[in-house]
């Protein structure tokens, strides 16, 4: 593999679990709900994705299980958010704090024990194509799902009737009640998906990144993915650019390394996402991105009496 | 609430208290640790260091122990430890310094320990272990073994870690001298920054990175091991780092490193306990036991494991051959005359790169 080909597999590698988590929250923010408990419901992916995975060795059995428990998660911040009424920032926040909390919490016992780790699943015949074959067609399988998950995404939002539904209960859920579409029910079926979707992406990180459980482990990738979402404009492809774009910063800061040609210095590379993230979401609202943002966004839907 | 709740309540608070009061007379023992104690390496280390102490003391002490002290907590910590009656208290990390001094200047019958650093007071003293003895040993094996192409996931710029890849690459090239081996000085050790003491996700990137650039055997520095456990996932030996890798599942690992705390823990409790404490530099390797090497891979081939060993018998001695110059710097800068070895003062604020060593420090 050349150096090319490798710092494409490297941004691929570092970009799927914030595509994941970006992908659920794009679905949870169309619906008009705020979820900024994505580090949380990472972690708790991470930790029994991992946990399901060293206990029984299946793979597919310790996906869905990381992804059930951010379902589970993220409708706890349904309850509150949907259900309640109350504020989405705050329960989202405190979605974050208890998730990270559980996680290293449960985990204690566990770091340092071996888990599964899943390899590489190259296609056949793709994979032996020249220069990028290996690059892109030689992944783990999730590099595969979660391309599959944005396009379904994508497809499912803007093509399908139940897309209409999801959108026009985060535009405005008021005459999406009017019409008779099922409010309540659309936010919490699309707030439970978007927390199967990170805690997948918390899975990624300790079944196939760096398999294993450890405190931590996300470090701060939830919240990158909640940037990226405005950043990508509330949109399933923008988050995949979105994503691959931290991708490639990661990969670049440790490729620039291992290569010895530093062209931009190692500390800026390395708080670049993390400033990005900070610009992205500052500024937000100056780069006219606020416009496209689902109107009815973080608001609480009361039917009227 | 009823009132046979409430005395049942009122027995169970007065036993608490009971036990508290009764082992007042016992010496109290704190340690700070930057980390979590099954981080894998480094905290790890000190957690068996202090359980060493439990079982030595039993009675006589009371130890506790604070996880995850980062600077800006580490005041708080160890003026609450000062305060709670804590005669003896140990930090354990780089950053724990500088609060650690301001908290003694305020409690002076209370004796502090301080890991790492290099400042002291009346009642605070300094520990060590002589990690580059143990860099030395590995890279001198690794250099015996032949890998003229080693790649290095070092941590922070700061002096511990420069002398550490320093003694490691002075070992490979005598290893290599002494194996036959020719190499090229100018990519012989590839050396990474994390820039953190432990990062998973950079760890097993960086590990892979260099592992696709060819090197042929990988150091972990990290405090967790993922360094090795990426190396052995892509078919690379690696060497382990402050505590046995292999524990961790890392089998690809040839040997690693380990810091051997509890040595000097019993020596200061013991000192505090009779009331000859006093603050020192103590800055020991294997002369005192405060490092040890883990068993070696099957990999590793008799004959290299007898001459790392006898190398390791000489330190045992107090024969510490780590920065034994000729050593130059990258640019061939004489850095220690030959014949001569550095000194604890040259040791404690390294900041060059020797020969050998692929990379810059970061700025």
């Amino acid at each position: 593999m050349n150096d090319f080909a490798f710092l494409l597999s490297l941004t691929l590698k570092s970009s799927m679990a914030v595509l994941l988590a970006a992908q659920g929250e794009v679905l949870s923010e169309r619906a008009g709900v705020i979820n900024l408990g994505q580090e949380g419901m990472m972690l708790m992916g991470a930790f029994i994705g991992y946990l399901v995975g060293y206990l029984t060795g299946n793979a597919a059995l310790a996906f869905a299980a990381a992804g059930l428990v951010g379902s589970l998660l993220a409708l706890l911040h349904g309850f509150f958010a949907i259900r309640l009424g109350a504020n989405q920032l705050l329960s989202g926040i405190a979605l974050s704090i208890l998730g990270a909390g559980l996680a290293n919490f449960m985990g204690r016992g566990f770091i340092g024990k071996p888990g599964l780790r899943v390899g590489e699943w190259p296609i056949p015949v793709l994979s032996d194509l020249p220069m990028v074959g290996k690059a892109v067609f030689g992944q783990n399988a999730l590099v595969y799902v979660a391309v599959l998950v944005t396009v379904a995404m994508w497809f499912a939002l803007s093509r399908t009737r139940w897309g209409l539904t999801v959108r026009a209960c985060g535009e405005n859920p008021t005459a999406a009640d009017a019409m008779g579409a099922p409010v309540i029910r659309t936010r919490f079926t699309a707030v439970a998906l978007g927390g199967f979707l990170s805690g997948m992406a918390g899975a990624y990180l300790s079944l196939v990144f760096t398999p294993g459980w450890k405190e931590g482990i996300s470090a701060g990738q939830g919240w990158i993915a909640v940037a990226i979402v405005i950043f990508s404009g509330w949109r399933p492809l923008g988050a995949l650019a979105g994503s691959l774009f931290f991708g490639f910063l990661s990969a670049l800061q440790f490729f620039s390394q291992a290569t010895g040609n530093n062209v931009v210095p190692l500390y800026i590379l390395r708080i670049l996402p993390y400033v990005l993230t900070i610009l992205t979401l500052s500024f937000a609202a100056a780069l006219g991105r606020r416009g496209r943002a689902p109107a009815g966004l973080g608001k609480p839907f009361f039917r009227e009496h | 609430m009823s009132r046979r709740f409430l005395s049942v309540l009122c027995c169970l608070a007065i036993l608490a208290v009971l036990p508290g009061t009764a082992m007042a007379a016992k010496l109290k023992v704190a340690f700070a640790l930057v980390g979590t104690v099954n981080d894998q390496g480094w905290n790890y280390a000190h957690y068996v260091g202090i359980e060493k102490l439990k079982k030595q003391f039993g009675d006589q002490i009371e130890v506790s122990y604070t996880e995850n002290v980062g600077a800006a907590d580490a005041e708080r910590v160890f003026r609450q430890y000062a305060q709670d009656g804590y005669k003896l208290i140990f930090g354990t990390t780089f950053e724990h310094m500088d609060p650690m001094l301001q908290v003694a200047k305020d409690f002076p019958d209370v004796s502090f320990e301080h890991c790492s650093g290099y400042k002291t007071a009346p009642n605070m003293g300094n520990y060590m272990a002589r990690i580059e003895q143990g860099e030395y040993l590995v890279g001198y094996m690794a250099g015996l073994m032949g890998y003229t192409k080693v790649g290095t996931v070092a941590t922070n710029p700061i002096p511990e870690p420069i002398r550490g890849i320093n003694a490691f690459t002075h070992g490979l090239m005598r290893g290599l001298d002494e194996s036959g081996t020719k190499y090229d000085p100018a990519t012989l050790n590839t050396v990474v920054w994390l820039k953190s003491w432990r990062d998973p996700i950079g760890e097993t990137a960086m590990s892979e990175a260099l592992v696709q650039r060819g090197s042929t055997l990988i150091r972990q520095m990290a405090d967790t091991p993922d360094a090795s456990l990426a190396a052995c996932a892509k078919g690379v030996p690696a060497i382990g780092y402050g505590a046995d890798a292999v524990e961790f599942g890392a089998k690809c690992v040839l040997v690693s490193t380990i810091w051997n705390w509890g040595v000097y823990y019993e020596k200061a409790v013991k000192a505090k306990l009779d009331g000859t404490w006093k603050p020192q530099e103590w800055y020991a390797g294997f002369d005192q036991d405060a490092l040890r090497l883990s068993a070696f891979n099957e990999k590793v081939p008799a004959p290299v494991r007898e001459k790392v060993l006898a190398e390791m018998e000489k330190m045992k001695k107090g024969v510490d051959d780590s920065f034994l110059g000729p050593m130059t710097d990258q640019e061939g800068k004489v850095m220690i005359p030959a014949g001569q070895r550095a000194t604890d003062k040259e040791l404690y604020t390294m900041r060059w790169l020797s020969k050998g060593v692929n990379g810059k420090l970061p700025e």
